[in-house]
């Protein structure tokens, strides 16, 4: 396997498990997103289909088993902070949160029949799959909506409300404008091409965000120009020709 | 078959194949124009008609209607004909979700959570997305009147069930014998501890 145009070592990996079939990556997102549950994706499952696609003569086979490792692990971590129990983190509550031994056994209880519960519904899904109505369907008729002023109210009180101010205490004096970055990346600039590593070099963070954004806005006025050889490597400003 | 249940069968027959939610009695009452005992023999007559082993199409009592809709052993020809396919299963987590609306409806995201031990967020949202779970209102005893959550009647017709009442009750699920084992199994285990290690 070789890197492909897009620089992503996976990006060729695909699986087939229950719950999803696709490219790796597309998986990834979508657990991320939440679309797709993490305790549902089988991770032993998932390290071997990608010992399966291993290649361990590809040149960049090390890259991508790290690449891998490394979201194998964050998976893992997900999944084991998902299926841990929820615990309140109000000091106050830690009491109520003190389950007995007695209350242990009375939630075990219940889960168990919510789970038989729903083994009954899989099966009666499972039977009653495959009954298709008519494609006709009724427009929607006038009155038959139910309303309850009560939520409508309380929609109202929502939507009226003004939210409370957030704090900006955590923010300090802005001291740096715009105009200041964009002349001191011109007098850099001066004497050729330069790394934005230099340029920021004895900058705070403040100033090296206005810094970056002032170097963005100047490549997109074609005054000067960016250059980048890998993604998230350095960057190099350079004077416009 | 008399002729007045024929005619009947024939409005009954007319209006479901027009609607493609269930069709409780009243509202068959209403658009035939017939009262609700010779409905109901004629819907009799037609589940004789629209016997599995007899037709295509099937005549269905759910969600506390009825409906007409087509064989499920014919399926695969409908699916192929519409090109669509029939919708991904519902996962154990979504299954376990459904099962905490059906028997402790309506209740919170977080009382869902509770009973299943995990956050269930995003499988509820995921049902709310296919329709078989809904906001039925607010509990307005918690903080920020969270939402309540309750089966919908796509998940009647999913289950192929008319009501809610059609399943058995939730403390019939497990014997008695195995939640006492589970029981004496957690407690033992808990004797073993200290107070000061009491979960």
């Amino acid at each position: 396997m070789t890197l492909d145009a897009s620089g992503r070592p996976l990006s060729d990996f695909t699986v087939e498990l229950e719950v999803y079939s696709g490219p790796y990556e597309w998986l990834l997102a979508l657990i991320l997103k939440d679309e797709l549950e993490i305790f549902e994706v089988p991770l032993r499952e998932l390290v071997g289909l990608y010992l399966l696609s291993r290649n361990p003569q590809d040149p960049n086979a090390l890259e991508r088993d790290t690449d891998f490792a490394g979201s194998a692990a964050a998976l893992v971590l997900l999944k084991s902070r998902t299926l841990s129990p929820i615990l309140e983190v109000d000091a106050e509550d830690l009491d109520e949160e003190i389950i007995t031994p007695e209350q242990l056994a009375e939630r075990l209880a219940e889960y168990m029949k919510v789970r038989h519960g729903a083994q009954i519904l899989r099966e009666r899904f499972s039977a009653s799959a495959g009954h298709y109505p008519t494609a006709h369907t009724l427009l929607p008729r006038p009155g038959r909506l139910r309303l309850d002023p009560e939520r409508i109210l309380d929609a109202a009180r929502r939507s009226f409300s003004r939210p409370a101010e957030p704090t900006v205490r955590h923010l300090g004096p802005i001291t740096v404008t715009l105009q200041e970055l964009v002349s001191v990346i011109h007098s850099a600039l001066m004497g050729g091409p330069v790394s934005f590593e230099v340029l920021i070099k004895d900058m705070d963070r403040l100033h090296s965000a206005v810094a970056f954004a002032a170097a963005l806005s100047l490549a997109q006025e074609g005054r000067l120009g960016l250059s980048q050889a890998e993604p998230l490597g350095s960057l190099t400003l350079e004077p416009a020709e | 078959m008399s002729g007045a249940t024929l005619k009947a069968s024939h409005l009954i027959e007319a209006v479901l194949l027009a609607s493609a939610r269930p069709v409780d009695l009243d509202t068959l009452s209403s658009a035939t124009g017939l009262p609700t005992d010779e409905i109901g023999s004629a819907l009799a007559a037609l589940a004789e008609r629209y016997a599995p082993e007899n037709s295509g199409v099937v005549l269905r009592n759910v969600a506390g209607g009825y409906q007409l809709a087509t064989n499920p052993a014919c399926s695969f020809a409908v699916e192929r004909f519409r090109e669509e396919a029939r919708p991904a299963p519902l996962s154990g987590a979504a299954y376990e979700v459904l099962s905490c609306a059906l028997y402790h409806g309506p209740l919170t995201r977080g009382a869902i959570s509770r009973v299943r031990g995990v956050n269930s967020d995003a499988v509820v949202r995921n049902l709310l997305d296919r329709g078989l779970l809904a906001e039925v209102g607010t509990d307005r005893e918690s903080p920020g009147s969270p939402a309540l959550l309750d089966i919908t009647e796509d998940f009647l017709l999913d289950a192929g069930t008319a009501s809610r009442e059609d399943f058995p009750p939730l403390d019939s699920l497990v014997g008695e014998e195995e939640l006492a084992r589970v029981r004496e199994r957690i407690l033992s285990a808990g004797e073993s501890q200290s107070p000061d290690e009491t979960l």
